[in-house]
């Protein structure tokens, strides 16, 4: 009972999460001088009256709010206006119908542009965080099993240097690195592949993706292998490894049985943690290759001041991001017995 | 007068913290290397109209053979889009990059700091509201919001600072938090409260001293953090036009051409002043985490040293179970002379016998039981000795061979079951994994189950609570578990190393029956190892009493406590409560206990023992082997009983 | 005021909750930690509270200091009720009241020397004219408390120190106040053996020379005889029975207490006595037993136990006891 009772908490903070990002992306957007027509208001050629007529085309002569005069002393907002017809209402509702607003650049709905490049960039994320958190693991079992040796040195110096990699000069390295190599190096498929047989189609996607997906293992791999080896090394000088040992397991039915398990429970909430900084990388990644993603959306939207993409995607992105945090704190809950039953 | 006097010696409290903080951390290479990089770049930053041999802002005419010049004498690391000097625009650059990363962190540990400290010191409905804000904003990724803010906003410097800052500041605040929550509960902060402390002088005086190093390593962090956002920011085009940093640097070159043309240097170099800086400051940290955490590196699968027999001489009694024979035991301890912690040990046991183990904390008695079946650190070497086991020796023993003694022959019950239990895993299984590991034909169905719940009836747990957890067992039921695990491939010989410290009394009576009742039922032979002399009294055959690593007295148990030749034994009798005699005063033993790394010269005892002369503080005393005729052996080592030999 | 007022303890109780009340229990449960307990201390009288883990008394010490509110009953102390006191009254009353905490490696400030942890109790409480006079003091309680001599300790660390000398320093910073009642909660369980005899014979010194009077808080009775002069058994936030204790060592009424002193380990094989070896464990303090809170683990135990709640018989003028089979 209290178990469930705590996975409906943390559903319940996850949906409340939600809800503090969508009402922060509106005002982000309506507070800080971004829209098309303030940013016009320092061009001479706009007239006050093309101004307004931009304002309205982009409903922005609608009131922010209502002024909820009875929750709101200080009358914040307009109290005359239908509570209906505000901004935030209209986004709201658009919100809940799925559209995110229409492209400056490009006049196709945001939503469209969007869904597409969603799944690009959980394909990239996903294969990198699998690739990155197998390869730590193991470094960082190594490195813990073979602690004091000159393997777990530089494991921990290795790591050390990869963390400290900026993502997006790791990838222009590999980006350098892959021209002179004959890699692709743009985008996530090659013009008029689509005509190919499905197997082959796969297979230049697996090209595509082979050097965003090594930058990203690399940038990781590095927090993971650190993390598991101290980890390991807390669980291996526990009380219970010295009870495996006189029990006469032997080293790898200890590691395997008795470790492995225990280590890995704060790697989980690590993973989770880091979901809001693998963004970062993806974007900065998605950038450099011209990966068909969000953070590519986010770069070319930032180039271009699309404020309906940009506003569109960091919606989504952090909607994703708090969705699978939840499922990780979630997986967390179920893996340690500790945690059920408290 | 008297103030200034209090200043002065304040100051020098703080010389004399800051020299023994500077002793430790010089030791620390990770840390000296970051230390090193991250100055020589201060260094070039503060420097850097000196060092640079062009002056960035100077907009002399650029004609076109200027643009990406490749490495020559005139440019060491070429020029880049603007015909400018790469190495020049670099070395400005760094002032970019830190004034970013140490403002913007400044900025993020002042809020981050003052929040986690609020919410871990106040609590309630404070930390309440503030964690869940803290939680939310940890939670909505960094790099995204820092995008739309700027490209919403102005990309000037100032912005960008304010913006990492005001954003990165929610891991500082939980480190900050569970910090606080950690020192605020510690028994010293209680103390204080009941001296008189208020608020004010218990943040000052007890929290911050202790928050403090967290802080630092956290700021180092954050600093590194936010040289690595501005750099990601002005490379995805939001950064200062104004302020060639890093980031702005590699933006231009890679929108402008430099990778078509293979201008690797234009490319290269700023990132490399932003690895170098990242990296100190990461190495830098993680000097200073390990400093403040100190954590042996150590555990227990790493190998063993390798095992000096020596001259131990044959099995004396050809009976015994079990006979240890002049074991020693030494801690190697890195450039010293190694520690002498357990020294020239012999006993035996019969089947069926209980011996009792008795020594203070430190005396090397779980060394010692540890070195039994050779599981000691990997700091633990036998250095002397021999562990005959049913006429085989086990220091001659392989990893493998050791391995079917182990728990099949002789299993160990350890102090402290909730650690001694894997907490991931039920009781069940932990206990069926030693069936099947040393009863490789065991059935592996519904009978193993079954022989489970028989051991867990046999130490009186309820069948029910096979599939629970260690948690979910109360402190007496853990040692209880315990000891069905350690009953389960039937052994000979059990080792109960203080099985029923801080148990309470009534729960420690229960385990000492239920292991006498097991004794008298299944036959076992038990090393029961205690601090506690009252504990071992009523149910051991012989004793075995401890001091320093030696043996001071070794006979049966009548003797020990009617008969005690050695004078600690008598001693720690005399200091011992007797409710026979209520109104008795206690006798004490003044002085404490050796430590191993300075261990006396002569008699380990001698420095609290009343009876000392001149010949136990130069000299240490061998083992003496008293004729008693009452007890088969009685052996103690104390120059006083040379005469009666 | 009468002697028998010096400290005074009625009905005390200290609930907590357990699990808040939410949408999905109706009801807040609550640990009934100290549940109704009553006594008076004398001045300079060393009353021993033991009691097994659970059992209330560390609750209780805390109380006593004003560290955690009490969710009834009074206690007052020369007269005065102390119960509820704002903060300058409590800050007050704590130079009279002071506590020596059982674990010597926790309760000391691992970043503060010494010195400093000596003089924080008269920093905190502005007493002395000048360094001169505050170190005299320091120098005193450190000496009286066996830290001799004192210059030696004074810029060393805890860690610096061994748990017995430890314990002497946390000693010597609630001397340095100069306290009436010093409460003592478990200051030895931590220690070696050898040491404990040193640590109790101290405190027994400081009442005779300081006129202190103590409370000692143990789980182990066998270390209350050659110092206390009365004894409170406890068991599940109640006082069971209280005496002077050579009645309670030697007659114990209540079949609690029987059995607490007959499992204490008797250090020689000759004396060896029928042991009371009770079944099960202490009750969680949530689910509290109807009737006699002792009755489920009772080897005494009568149909009537389950049902009443016995009332405090009094055995002599300074004993009694709570227990059914004693009502006449």
């Amino acid at each position: 009972m209290n178990r469930s009772r705590a996975i409906l908490r943390k559903i319940g903070w996850a949906f409340f999460t939600i809800l503090f990002v969508v009402i922060l992306n509106f005002f982000l957007f309506r507070v800080l001088p971004g829209d098309p027509a303030r940013a016009g208001i320092r061009d001479p050629r706009l007239k006050k009256e093309a101004i307004e007529m931009l304002r309205v085309r982009f409903g922005l002569d609608k009131p922010v709010i209502n002024c909820f005069e009875a929750l709101n002393p200080i009358k914040l907002g307009s109290c005359a206006v239908n509570p209906l017809d505000t901004q935030f209402f209209i986004y709201v509702r658009n919100l809940a119908q799925g559209e995110l607003g229409v492209s400056y650049h490009t006049n196709r709905p945001v939503a469209d542009i969007l869904s597409e490049r969603l799944w690009n960039t959980v394909l990239l994320i996903g294969a990198g965080q699998i690739l990155s958190i197998i390869i730590g693991v193991i470094f960082g079992v190594f490195a813990a099993w073979k602690a004091r040796t000159a393997i777990d040195f530089t494991s921990v110096v290795s790591s050390l240097i990869v963390w400290s990699l900026p993502t997006f000069w790791l990838a222009i390295i590999l980006l350098f690195w892959g021209s002179n190599n004959g890699l692709p190096l743009a985008g996530k498929a090659t013009p008029g592949a689509s005509s190919l047989p499905l197997l082959q189609q796969w297979a230049d996607i697996g090209r595509h993706m082979l050097l965003p997906t090594i930058t990203y293992t690399i940038v990781y791999m590095g927090e993971y292998t650190l993390i598991m080896r101290s980890s390991l090394m807390d669980v291996l000088s526990e009380d219970y490894i010295l009870t495996a040992k006189a029990k006469g397991l032997s080293t790898f039915q200890i590691l395997k049985d008795h470790a492995l398990k225990n280590a890995m429970l704060p790697l989980v909430t690590v993973i989770a943690i880091n979901l809001g900084f693998t963004v970062a990388g993806a974007i900065q990644i998605e950038a450099v290759f011209s990966w068909p993603g969000l953070g590519g959306a986010v770069f070319e939207a930032v180039g271009r001041r699309d404020f309906p993409v940009l506003q569109g995607a960091f919606l989504l992105i952090a909607v994703a991001v708090i969705f699978a945090n939840l499922i990780a704190d979630l997986t967390y809950s179920y893996l340690d017995p500790r945690v059920q039953t408290e | 007068m008297d103030t200034t006097a209090q200043v002065t010696e304040a100051q020098t409290q703080w010389i004399i913290r800051l020299l023994n903080f500077w002793r430790i951390f010089s030791r620390n290479r990770i840390g000296l290397a970051g230390l090193a990089m991250l100055i020589l770049l201060i260094f070039v930053a503060v420097f850097a109209p000196l060092i640079a041999p062009y002056d960035s802002s100077s907009s002399a005419s650029v004609k076109i053979g200027d643009v990406y010049n490749p490495p020559s004498s005139s440019h060491w690391f070429g020029t880049d889009d603007a015909g400018q000097d790469v190495f020049s625009n670099f070395v400005f650059g760094s002032r970019v990059s830190l004034t970013v990363g140490f403002f913007a962190a400044f900025i993020s540990i002042i809020i981050g700091g003052s929040l986690g400290l609020v919410a871990g010191f106040f609590g309630g409905r404070m930390e309440n509201f503030l964690m869940r804000f803290t939680d939310i904003m940890l939670v909505i990724p960094d790099l995204p919001l820092m995008v739309v803010i700027v490209a919403l906003t102005k990309p000037s410097l100032l912005n960008i600072i304010f913006v990492i800052g005001l954003l990165g500041w929610t891991t500082t605040a939980r480190v900050v938090r569970s910090q606080t929550l950690a020192v605020k509960s510690r028994k010293f902060v209680l103390r204080a409260r009941a001296v008189g402390a208020g608020k004010r002088h218990i943040i000052s005086r007890h929290i911050l001293p202790l928050v403090m190093p967290i802080l630092v390593v956290q700021a180092v962090l954050v600093v590194s953090l936010a040289i690595l956002n501005e750099s990601a920011l002005s490379f995805l085009g939001l950064g200062d036009p104004t302020a060639l940093s890093w980031g702005q640097m590699l933006n231009y070159a890679f929108s402008r051409g430099a990778m078509s043309i293979g201008a690797w240097w234009a490319l290269f170099v700023p990132g490399f002043g932003i690895v170098w800086v990242v990296l100190g400051l990461t190495l830098l940290g993680q000097g200073l985490e390990q400093i403040l955490n100190p954590r042996l590196d150590t555990h227990h699968l790493m190998p063993g040293r390798p095992i000096v027999r020596g001259d131990a001489g044959e099995a004396s009694e050809k009976n015994s179970l079990l006979e240890v024979r002049n074991l020693s035991i030494n801690y190697v301890n890195n450039g010293k002379p190694p520690a002498r912690a357990v020294e020239n040990i012999s006993f035996s046991l019969k089947e069926g016998e209980l011996i009792g183990l008795v020594g203070e904390s430190g005396c090397g008695k779980t060394t010692l039981m540890l070195a039994l079946l050779r599981l000691l650190p990997s700091a633990g070497q036998i250095v002397n000795g021999r562990v005959i086991f049913n006429g085989k020796d086990l220091t001659t023993l392989s990893e493998e061979e050791i391995n079917v003694v182990r728990w099949k022959d002789i299993s160990i019950v350890f102090q402290g079951a909730m650690n001694a239990l894997n907490p991931v895993r039920t009781v069940g299984e932990q206990i069926a994994e030693a069936i099947t590991k040393h009863l490789p034909g065991f059935p592996r169905d519904q009978r193993l189950q079954e022989r489970v719940i028989e051991l867990l009836d046999l130490v009186g747990i309820a069948a029910d609570h096979k599939d629970h957890f260690p948690h979910q067992y109360s402190g007496g039921m853990r040692q209880r578990a315990m000891i069905a695990m350690a009953l389960a491939c039937n052994p000979q010989v059990i080792i109960a190393d203080e099985p029923t410290t801080a148990l309470d009394v009534m729960i420690q009576a229960q385990i000492l029956e239920l292991l006498d009742s097991l004794r008298k039922k299944l036959g076992l032979a038990i090393i029961f190892v205690t601090h506690d002399l009252g504990v071992v009294a009523e149910m051991c055959d012989r004793v075995l009493v401890m001091y320093g690593g030696v043996t001071a007295e070794y006979a049966d148990v009548d003797i020990i406590y009617n008969d005690a030749r050695h004078p600690y034994t008598q001693e720690l009798l005399k200091a011992f409560p007797d409710l026979t005699k209520p109104k008795k005063k206690l006798s004490s033993i003044p002085g404490y206990p050796p430590r191993l790394d300075a261990l006396p010269v002569g008699c380990r005892f001698a420095p609290r023992c009343p009876q000392a002369f001149e010949r136990c503080h130069r000299e240490q005393p061998i083992l003496h082997k008293l004729n008693n005729p009452q007890s088969a052996a009685h052996i103690a080592s104390c120059h006083l009983l040379e005469a009666s030999k | 005021m009468s002697k028998d007022h010096f400290l005074e303890v009625r009905g005390l109780k200290k609930y907590f909750e357990a699990d808040r009340p939410s949408i999905f229990t109706r009801e807040a449960r609550h640990v009934h930690a100290v549940d109704g307990v009553d006594f008076n201390l004398r001045h300079s009288e060393v009353i021993a509270l033991v009691g097994e883990s659970g059992c209330g008394k560390s609750t209780l010490a805390l109380l006593l200091m004003g560290l955690e509110e009490p969710t009834a009953g009074t206690i007052s102390f020369e007269g005065r009720d102390i119960t509820h006191l704002n903060d300058n009254e409590r800050k007050s009353l704590r130079r009279k009241i002071q506590m020596v905490f059982q674990d010597p490696y926790e309760s000391l400030n691992p970043t503060q020397t010494i010195e400093e942890i000596i003089n924080e109790p008269l920093l905190v409480h502005g007493i002395g004219a000048d360094k001169t006079e505050r170190d005299g003091r320091v120098k005193k309680a450190m000496e009286d408390s066996g830290l001799k001599p004192a210059e030696v300790y004074l810029k060393r660390f805890p860690h610096e120190l061994s748990g017995g000398q430890r314990q002497r320093v946390v000693i010597a910073s609630a001397l340095v106040l100069e306290p009436e009642i010093l409460l003592a909660d478990e200051p030895v369980s931590m220690l070696d053996v050898s040491i404990r005899a040193e640590i109790i014979n101290l405190l027994a010194e400081l009442r005779i020379t300081r006129q202190i009077a103590v409370i000692f808080i143990t789980h182990d009775l066998g270390s209350v005889g050659f110092f206390a002069d009365r004894v409170a058994v406890m068991y599940l936030g109640r006082i069971v029975e209280i005496g002077t204790m050579l009645e309670v060592l030697e007659k114990p009424q209540h079949p609690y207490t029987k059995a607490l002193i007959s499992v204490i380990p008797v250090p020689n094989p000759r004396l060896r006595r029928e042991r009371i070896i009770l079944q099960g464990e202490t009750p969680n303090p949530i689910d509290v037993p109807q009737g006699c809170r002792f009755h489920p683990r009772c080897p005494l135990v009568m149909a009537t136990c389950k049902a009443s709640d016995p009332p405090f018989v009094t055995l002599s003028k300074t004993h009694q006891a709570a227990c059914l089979l004693l009502v006449k």
